[in-house]
């Protein structure tokens, strides 16, 4: 794996204007993912997952939200100062997207090869018979029986995991160096999402391909992240290498997330209350000044709500928390 | 074991197409196909299975919500597959549903409190003053304020939302609650939250559940008795204990190993693979239902069906291949 990051997130905000004032949804994000690799971001809902991985591609519905700071670099090249036609050709060409619900992202009306080779016109030029001929050499790759055949079909006519391949045949048609993943099989079944697991991690291999992983389950970072950054409120929390993480996690909103999911694997037989996080996630509209955690921690100094700690690196990971400021686990 | 709250015997549930062909019928959906269980007071009975098996059709036929094509439920001691009138209104007071979406489940524009006092008042439970007393016990069992009585479902999150959910469906008293993926739309922090209510309230109340879900992790959390369900029928059934070290059904094998974990065993190796989607309930494939997807499957095993018979103590299994 090369050491220079093939895109670095730093201090990127989002916000929404409304009457009620503005809502900071992304509050200084930082991340980084390296050629080939694979970075989880997990979260509970309203943590501001989905929102950077829109934010990255500048697909933040404005307005009435903006990015209202910090950089998205790309190889090099600034997104967020980067012009219209410019992030036209990066958006499905050099980063993809795969979204969370498979039938709503396709469109109904269209064959699910027109739509593979609109993709393959718009950034390769490839028309007529040669791109016909490319999308059904992708269905293939994204092992669907019959691929000449399932050309013509209507998304209608294919079942939820069958569908959510032709997105990812869709999302690789151009060969990206970045694919981002939202949610790709919560609207599976356990065998289906097994299935598509394997596939997405046979392309990476295949392609050398980095890509960004948006989930909610601890499991499926398990399985498939290299590194995950845990995204509380609008910001990263800790991050770190999968295993560091989830072994001994040392933010306090990682070590609740963790204790609080039933693992079938777990071998203890009595059935002891669940760990519980107390509390709400904090709203985008109240204005964060100190860790957006400390309301729910059990572990809250004085410090917490005043001033916003800053990532630190703690046991080989980085940890955004005043009571590991010390650098000790 | 203690007397049964429910009891299913070989429960069907068809749904009829309509036929384009004016000379012959469609074959109907056979989305539950022959299903036996029972339930013990204080007792979970987990049910599992992929979109599409038959989950919800059954578990909306024992509520008399469904029409019920064959079979019998027999609901403490007494059957009410055929119940009608004032017999399915006492029925219906013994049994609650709990539904998946906290969202689309709570009329919008109607207020907490009346939302948990509408079963009482349809069902004809106690004097106004009683059913006002009755809310707010409830809204104090589930862990809401009495204040938030007055408030409308846009204003509560999703877990306050399922808190009113549960409180609803204990206001009449029942004996069983169905709760059909009570948590699976919640953030995992709430999600716990949710599951500690609902045995916490099972323990005091005394409570049978029918507890479906598609999260093993889940179900391995609640269940006293689990029930693997694949295509309308139940393949495995096996106290909690029994089925967690060792189901015996290939399908039960294979829905174990495709779960991912968070503490990082069961790496993807040792796995075992389905390949394709589950089929259609209109389209059953003869023999075992399983066999087209099945890794171990033999030519024996799409010729006739495998009965569900007992492999161990309370354990059945519908298996050629399994003895």
């Amino acid at each position: 794996m090369g050491d220079a990051p093939l895109l670095a997130v730093e201090g990127l905000c989002v916000e929404f204007r409304s009457r009620r004032g503005a809502a900071r949804v992304l509050n200084g994000v930082d991340l980084s993912v390296k050629p080939g690799e694979t970075l989880g971001i997990v979260g509970e809902s309203g943590s501001g997952k989905s929102m950077t991985a829109l934010a990255i591609l500048r697909l933040v519905p404005s307005p009435p939200g903006r990015i209202s700071g910090g950089r998205v670099l790309f190889a090099g090249e600034d997104l967020v100062t980067a012009s219209d036609s410019r992030i036209r050709d990066v958006r499905g060409n050099k980063i993809s997207m795969i979204f969370q619900e498979p039938m709503t992202s396709l469109n109904p009306v269209f064959t699910v090869g027109a739509q593979i080779c609109e993709t393959l016109g718009r950034h390769t030029g490839l028309k007529g018979r040669p791109a016909r001929e490319r999308a059904i050499a992708l269905l293939q790759d994204v092992g669907i029986p019959a691929p000449a055949q399932r050309f013509d079909a209507y998304p209608h006519q294919l079942s939820g995991g069958m569908r959510q391949r032709v997105m990812i045949a869709m999302a690789i048609a151009c060969e990206p160096a970045l694919l981002i993943a939202d949610e790709p099989t919560t609207a599976l079944d356990v065998t289906v999402q097994a299935q598509i697991f394997d596939l997405l991690r046979e392309i990476q291999a295949r392609r050398g391909m980095a890509m960004i992983l948006i989930t909610h389950d601890m499991g499926v970072i398990a399985e498939i992240a290299d590194r995950v950054a845990v995204m509380y409120g609008g910001r990263v929390v800790e991050e770190g290498t999968t295993r560091d993480v989830l072994d001994r996690p040392v933010h306090p909103y990682t070590r609740g997330l963790i204790a609080c999911i039933p693992d079938i694997r777990d071998d203890t037989d009595a059935r002891a209350p669940l760990s519980e996080i107390p509390g709400l996630v904090p709203s985008v509209w109240d204005l964060q000044r100190g860790c957006p955690f400390a309301d729910r921690c059990s572990e809250v100094l004085p410090q917490c709500r005043a001033e916003m700690p800053l990532h630190r690196l703690v046991d080989g990971r980085k940890a955004a928390c005043w009571q590991r400021a010390g650098g000790e686990a | 074991m203690t007397a049964s709250v429910l009891q299913v015997r070989d429960l069907k549930v068809h749904y009829q197409r309509r036929s384009f062909n004016p000379f012959a019928a469609a074959p109907p959906v056979r989305a539950v196909d022959g299903v036996t269980l029972s339930i013990a007071r204080g007792q979970t009975l987990g049910l599992v299975g992929e979109s599409g098996c038959g989950k919800t059709s059954l578990a909306r036929a024992i509520l008399r919500l469904n029409a019920i094509t064959g079979g019998q439920v027999i609901l403490n001691d007494r059957a009410i597959e055929g119940a009608r009138g004032t017999e399915l209104r006492a029925a219906r007071r013994q049994m609650q549903y709990i539904f998946q979406d906290p969202y689309s489940s709570l009329n919008p524009r109607v207020r907490a409190g009346d939302i948990v006092r509408s079963p009482l008042e349809v069902l004809e439970i106690g004097t106004a003053e009683e059913r006002r007393q009755r809310v707010s016990e409830l809204f104090a069992a589930v862990g809401l304020r009495p204040e938030q009585q007055a408030l409308f479902p846009h204003q509560f999150s999703g877990g306050q939302r399922q808190r009113i959910n549960i409180a609803r469906a204990l206001a009449p008293r029942p004996s069983l609650i169905v709760c059909d993926e009570p948590v699976s739309a919640l953030d995992v922090a709430i999600r716990a939250q949710i599951l500690n209510l609902l045995t916490r309230l099972q323990k005091d109340l005394g409570l049978a559940y029918l507890f479906i879900s598609h999260d093993m992790g889940v179900i391995k959390h609640v269940s006293d008795t689990v029930a693997v369900m694949y295509l309308g029928q139940i393949v495995e059934q096996a106290p909690r204990s029994t089925f967690f070290s060792a189901p015996r059904h290939p399908y039960s094998i294979a829905l174990m190993s495709a779960i991912p974990s968070a503490s990082g065993r069961g790496r993807p190796a040792e796995r075992i693979r389905l390949r394709g989607d589950p089929p259609s309930p209109m389209a059953i494939p003869p023999g075992c239902r399983f066999a087209p997807r099945c890794p171990m499957a033999t030519a024996a095993c799409s010729q006739s069906v495998p009965p569900l018979k007992e492999v161990g103590a309370e354990h059945l299994v519908s298996c050629h291949l399994v003895s």
